[in-house]
């Protein structure tokens, strides 16, 4: 069975021959592992002296030109991994959401600041920093707000690309150049000042809710043209015990825009993927209410219990993720660790269908073999009907 | 108990910033003591607030609206405490450990512990632990509550134990932590004295630390 059907008919609650895989995006260790690592490391390409002058001094300028490109070849390179090592799925992303501010900085154009760090491996990656505007004031004089139209020309490109080169070897799952509406809204305010806006600054909340709407809206759609049918969207609404803020709230503020995203991924005969981190129990209902066709992450460090999904929700929406990254697809662990915990996953969560089994999320920690190892168990235990493998 | 007192009680609970200051400007008019105002009106609907977070019915941005509100009401009372008698009950170092930048959590943390009496130091994140061994000498503080939620980051917490215990501190300061992946076992393998899972109970966690101290 090709991947793509194999994510698709589980997606859809419908028969398949075996426990498909999701690669939740590779990081640049992992990848290098597989691919090869680079003949010069990041590190010195991006951390030597001239390079940080001329980051300096002309961020901006080169972001588009030069930065992009290098930023595209690793989003392909991401990809790339996942097929070779044998995943039937991978989240595929475009990233066109940042400016090169300066050697330590970059913007994302929805208005957050970003540090660009050393991964720990020799690799360049990225972690927020702090709110970019933090006022009525500052929000009328962000400067870069994103051309919705322009990203998704961008995007369609990219995918187009991305689908000649390995749509044959696996299911894309693709998310446009946006971050979640919600924790885009987090990330460029705050935490704190998000909870203050949206009991406060109503319409300022509004305008955001509806710029951040038509980048995923029409960059998901610049996807799909190019030939990616299943789409994801990252949206972390909870933290380890819960939603980070009334489930009702959620509703209400973000329920319109992703109502409305995932009828036009399902208009195109698409499906709808959404990934958000932590405990969101409380949220499940309404994720299923919105639309939604499968749900990632299923964090083993958050207090959601996978099992217990299965069993209520797991004729509604699919799950995907569940294998642990903080130990067990970390260098920590014994691989008979691996094996052992996919196989219960797969016992536990896999008669019925509507089980997509992968990492629950991405790190510069985890090593390609760790992975080999969980999808070559999945392989032995993973085939339908469970329990004859 | 005054209407009055319990109108702010109530202003606290139902996240009613708009009318707070007036609420209290209210109390003190009908000249009732700031202290009883902070004690049995903002300090009780905390606590109330903090039940309704451990029940499920309010959230982290209910938590924070209640801050702003607690904020908007305690300049007015300001004025009137005498700083000597609302003496502090102990000074807390706050901090995200080195190599990690998330702060929600530590700053909910940190609110919480200020408005129940508490001098808090927030240190802020990505803290090496020299910088929490540098405070507490400073400071004179005994109580450290660590912030982690990447799991990477977790051994962060031992570097800071044993930065203290190789300045002769260890047995003289308590360590809480709490964070998304932390848990009880860590807690026990790092050589903390006390885990938090929800910001609500680092009240009481601190209560329980200065108690032992």
């Amino acid at each position: 069975m090709h991947p793509q059907e194999r994510i698709r008919r589980t997606l859809e609650g419908k028969p398949v021959d075996r426990v498909p895989t999701f690669c939740a995006m590779m990081e640049d260790r992992t990848f290098n592992e597989i691919l090869g690592k680079p003949l010069i490391p990041q590190q010195l390409v991006f951390q030597n002296p001239i390079t940080r002058s001329v980051m300096n001094k002309w961020g901006p300028q080169i972001t588009q030109p030069i930065f992009q490109p290098v930023l595209n070849a690793a989003l392909e390179k991401r990809i790339k991994g996942a097929a070779k090592l044998g995943f039937d799925s991978t989240w595929a992303i475009y990233e066109e959401s940042f400016i090169l501010k300066d050697s330590n900085t970059m913007l994302r154009v929805t208005g957050s600041v970003f540090d660009i760090l050393e991964d720990g491996y020799g690799n360049m990656t990225y972690m927020y920093r702090k709110p970019g505007i933090t006022s009525r004031e500052d929000f009328e004089a962000w400067p870069h707000w994103p051309d919705a139209d322009d990203v998704a020309h961008r995007t369609y490109k990219f995918f187009k690309k991305m689908v000649k080169k390995y749509g044959n070897d696996m299911c894309l799952i693709g998310q446009g150049s946006a971050y979640g509406i919600h924790e885009s809204l987090l990330w460029t305010v705050g935490f704190e000042r998000m909870s203050i806006w949206l009991m406060r600054e109503k319409d300022l909340v509004q305008r955001f809710i509806e710029i951040t709407e038509e980048l995923c809206l029409k960059t998901m759609m610049a996807a799909m043209d190019a030939g990616v049918d299943m789409i994801i969207q990252t949206d972390d609404f909870a933290y380890k015990s819960g939603p980070m803020i009334n489930p009702k709230l959620i509703d209400r503020v973000f329920g319109p825009s992703y109502k409305r995203l995932i009828k036009a991924v399902h208009d195109r005969s698409g499906k709808f993927i959404l990934h958000s981190c932590g405990d969101n129990t409380l949220l499940m209902d309404t994720f299923i209410e919105w639309g939604v066709d499968g749900l990632h992450a299923y964090e083993n460090t958050s207090n959601v219990d996978i099992y217990k999904e299965k069993d209520i929700h797991g004729d509604q929406v699919t799950i995907v993720g569940g294998v642990g990254v903080d130990y067990l697809l970390t260098d920590r662990s014994k691989d008979e660790e691996i094996v052992e915990e996919v196989k219960k996953l797969i016992h536990a969560l896999g008669p019925g269908g509507r089980f997509i089994i992968g990492p629950v999320h991405s790190l510069s920690s985890i090593p390609a073999h760790k992975m080999k190892i969980m999808l070559d168990a999945v392989e032995t235990y993973g085939r339908y009907p469970i329990g004859n493998s | 108990m005054k209407d009055a007192i319990l109108d702010v009680q109530k202003a606290i609970i139902d996240l009613n910033i708009d009318d707070i200051r007036q609420l209290v400007q209210t109390c003190l008019d009908e000249g009732i003591e700031p202290l009883a105002i902070f004690e049995d009106g903002i300090s009780k609907g905390l606590e109330m607030v903090g039940e309704q977070f451990e029940d499920g019915t309010y959230f982290l941005a209910d938590l924070v609206m209640a801050g702003e509100v607690v904020k908007e009401a305690m300049p007015l009372l300001m004025e009137k405490l005498d700083r000597e008698s609302s003496a502090k009950k102990g000074k807390v170092i706050l901090a995200t450990v080195n190599g990690d930048i998330h702060e929600i959590g530590k700053n909910i943390v940190g609110m919480l512990l200020s408005v129940n009496g508490y001098e808090v130091i927030d240190l802020g994140v990505d803290v090496p632990p020299e910088k929490i061994l540098e405070e507490v000498k400073r400071s004179g503080s005994r109580l450290v509550g660590l912030s982690v939620l990447l799991s990477t980051m977790v051994g962060s917490i031992k570097e800071v134990v044993d930065t203290l215990t190789e300045a002769g501190l260890k047995d003289k300061v308590k360590i809480a932590i709490g964070g998304a992946c932390t848990s009880e076992k860590l807690k026990k393998e790092m050589g903390a004295d006390a885990y938090g899972e929800t910001a609500i109970q680092a009240v009481k966690i601190f209560d329980e630390l200065q108690a032992s101290l």
